[in-house]
C-alpha cells in the first residue's frame, strides 16, 4: 500500500476521493441533459425526487417505500438463511465425501445451469403466488453459487494441510472442522457474496411477476401505469440497497477471515 | 558400551508410482536404522524420494514393498509417536502462532488452559515469545519455520522428522536456524531425522549422515560424524568430510 507514484500524498487523496464524485457527477449531468430533451422517455431528477417524497405521503398499496424495500429484503433474508444452511452444508458434503460427490454431483450439474427465473412457471403452478414460492425461487437462485463455491473450496484444500492434520493425530471430523473448512472459508465467503447479489436480483424478478409489496412490484406498477418516475425511484432504491449489502459483506469478511487482511 | 537401541528400522523399502504414462520408481530397496537419541541426517541431492521416504516412515504413505519396524515391531499406518516438520511449512494461515502450535494437543483432547501453557513453553523454546497472537503471514520465513518446529515439539514426539525445513531460507537465516535447532535439541533431546540436500548443513548437524543417490533414491553410503559440537565449518576436519561426501554425491541439475 505504501507505493509511491511520485504524487504528493495530499494530491493523491484528493484524486481518489474526487474521481468517484466526478463519475457520479457526469452521470447526473448526462441524466439532466437527456431528460431535458426527452421528457417522455426519462423523468428529470427533480421529478424523481418529488416522486420519492410522494411514496411516503401517499403510500402505494398501503405501504411506503420503506415497507416495500423491507418486503423485498425480508424475502431475500429468509431465503438466504435457508440457502446458507443447506447450501454450505451440501457443498461441504460433496466437496469432502467422494461418494456423495459421485451420487449428487451429476444431478447438481444438470440443475445448475437453469436460471432461477426459468423455474417461475413451475413454481407458480405448484405453489401459487404467495410468499413461499417467492422465497423458494430466491432459495434456488442462491443455493447454486453457495454449493459450487463451497465444494470447490473444500476440494482445493492442499493435501499437505490434511497430512498435517493426520500427523498431529486429528480424526476425520477434527481435520474437517479445524483445517479443511477454515482453509476453504475465503472461497465459502465468495459464495456468500455471490448468493447475496443473485438473491437480490432474483427476488425482484419474482416480485415483478406478481406481488402486492416489494420493490419489484413497484417497478411493474410504475411500468404499467406509465409512471416512469416511480420506476426510477424503485430502480435507484434497488441499486442503493444492493450496494449497501455488498459493503456490509466486505466488512463482515474482514471479521470472519481476519488473517487475509 | 551397550549397543545402541534402534528406534526405527526401515527394511528394503521400494516405492513405485503407477501413472498413465507408465511407472516411476522414487525409492528403491532403501534400508536404514535410526538409533535412539541420535540426530540422523538423510542427505539427498535428487528431487525424488526424500519426502516419499519420510511419508512412509511416518505412515502417511504405504510402501510398494518393504516394511518399517518401530521399537522392534512392524508398524503400519500413522505412528502417534512421530512428529513432523514439513518442507512447505504447512502452517494454517487462519490460525495464530499459538493456535498452530497447540494443534496436535487440541486434537489429542487436552483442555485449553493446559495446552496453552504447554504451547507457550515451546513457543518460548523456539524464541517466538511475544508473537503468540500473530498470523503466519505476519512472520518472516525463519520465524514461520520456528512455528513449525514448535508445533512438532509440542506433541512431545519420540521421533521428530524434519523435511528440508530450512530449504527456502536465505543463507544467513539458515545458519542461525541450524545453530538454534541444535540448541533446542540439546535442551529437549529427541531422536531426529533431518532431511536436507545441503552437504554443509548435513555435516554441521548430523551424528550420522545417510547419503542417498539420485532417482531412484538408494542408500549410497553411511557416514558417522564424530566431530564435537559446535562444529567449525572451516576447520580442516570439517572441510575434509565435506569434500569426501561431496565427491561421492550424484550431481543433480
Amino acid at each position: 500500500m505504501e507505493r509511491m507514484n511520485g504524487e504528493p500524498k495530499a494530491l493523491r487523496n484528493v484524486l481518489y476521493w474526487g474521481l468517484p464524485v466526478l463519475a457520479i457527477g457526469l452521470i447526473a449531468i448526462g441524466w439532466i441533459a437527456f431528460s431535458g430533451s426527452n421528457p417522455d422517455l426519462m423523468p428529470s431528477p427533480a421529478a424523481v425526487w418529488s416522486r420519492f417524497i410522494k411514496t411516503f405521503t401517499k403510500p402505494i398499496a398501503k405501504t411506503t417505500l420503506i415497507g416495500h424495500a423491507w418486503a423485498s429484503l425480508k424475502r431475500v433474508l429468509l431465503a438466504l438463511m435457508a440457502a446458507w444452511a443447506f447450501g454450505i452444508s451440501f457443498g461441504i458434503l460433496i466437496g469432502w465425501n467422494k461418494k456423495a460427490r459421485a451420487f449428487f454431483g451429476s444431478i447438481f450439474e444438470v440443475i445448475r445451469p437453469i436460471p432461477p427465473i426459468a423455474w417461475i412457471p413451475i413454481i407458480i403452478m405448484w405453489f401459487g403466488i404467495g410468499e413461499f414460492p417467492k422465497i423458494l425461487l430466491v432459495f434456488i437462485g442462491t443455493f447454486v453459487p453457495l454449493v459450487i463455491n463451497t465444494s470447490t473450496g473444500i476440494e482445493m484444500v492442499d493435501r499437505i494441510n490434511i497430512q498435517v492434520g493426520q500427523i498431529f493425530g486429528g480424526n476425520s471430523s477434527q481435520i474437517l472442522k479445524d483445517i479443511v473448512i477454515p482453509t476453504a472459508l475465503p472461497s465459502i465467503f465468495a459464495g456468500i457474496r455471490t448468493s447475496v447479489s443473485s438473491g437480490w436480483t432474483t427476488v425482484l424478478a419474482a416480485e415483478m411477476l406478481g406481488a402486492n409489496a416489494g420493490l419489484g412490484s413497484l417497478v411493474t406498477r410504475g411500468w404499467q401505469g406509465s409512471d416512469l418516475s416511480l420506476v426510477m425511484v424503485a430502480v435507484i432504491t434497488i441499486a442503493v440497497i444492493g450496494a449497501l449489502l455488498s459493503v456490509i459483506l466486505q466488512k463482515l469478511e474482514k471479521v470472519v477471515c481476519p488473517w487475509n487482511h | 558400551m551397550e549397543p545402541l537401541k534402534k528406534r526405527m528400522e526401515v527394511k528394503k523399502i521400494t516405492k513405485t508410482f503407477f501413472g498413465k504414462k507408465g511407472y516411476f520408481t522414487a525409492i528403491e530397496e532403501v534400508s536404514l536404522d535410526v538409533y535412539d537419541g541420535e540426530f540422523l541426517v538423510i542427505l539427498g541431492p535428487g528431487r525424488c524420494g526424500k519426502t516419499v521416504l519420510l511419508n512412509i516412515m511416518s505412515g502417511l504413505e504405504e510402501p510398494t514393498s518393504g516394511s518399517v519396524f518401530y521399537n522392534g515391531e512392524e508398524w503400519k499406518g500413522l505412528n502417534p509417536e512421530i512428529g513432523m516438520v514439513f518442507q512447505k511449512l504447512a502452517l494454517m494461515p487462519f490460525k495464530t502462532v499459538m493456535e498452530n502450535v497447540e494443534l496436535g494437543l487440541k486434537f489429542g483432547g487436552m483442555d485449553k488452559g493446559k495446552r496453552r501453557e504447554l504451547a507457550r513453553y515451546y513457543i518460548e523454546l523456539v524464541g517466538l515469545a511475544g508473537f503468540e497472537n500473530y498470523y503466519p503471514k505476519q512472520l518472516s520465513g525463519g520465524m514461520q519455520q520456528r512455528v513449525g518446529i514448535a508445533r512438532a515439539y509440542a506433541v512431545n514426539p519420540k521421533l521428530l522428522i524434519m523435511d528440508e525445513p530450512f530449504g527456502k531460507l536465505d543463507a544467513q537465516t539458515r545458519y542461525q536456524m541450524q545453530e538454534d535447532l541444535l540448541k533446542i535439541w540439546e535442551k529437549e533431546r529427541r531422536t531426529v531425522i533431518f532431511v536436507t540436500n545441503n552437504i554443509e548443513e548435513a555435516c554441521y548437524l548430523g551424528d550420522r549422515i545417510i547419503l542417498l543417490s539420485d532417482c531412484p533414491a538408494k542408500v549410497k553410503e553411511v557416514y558417522p560424524m564424530d566431530l564435537p559440537r559446535p562444529r567449525d565449518m572451516v576447520s580442516k576436519e570439517f572441510l575434509h568430510l565435506r569434500t569426501m561426501i561431496s565427491d561421492n554425491t550424484d550431481l543433480s541439475i
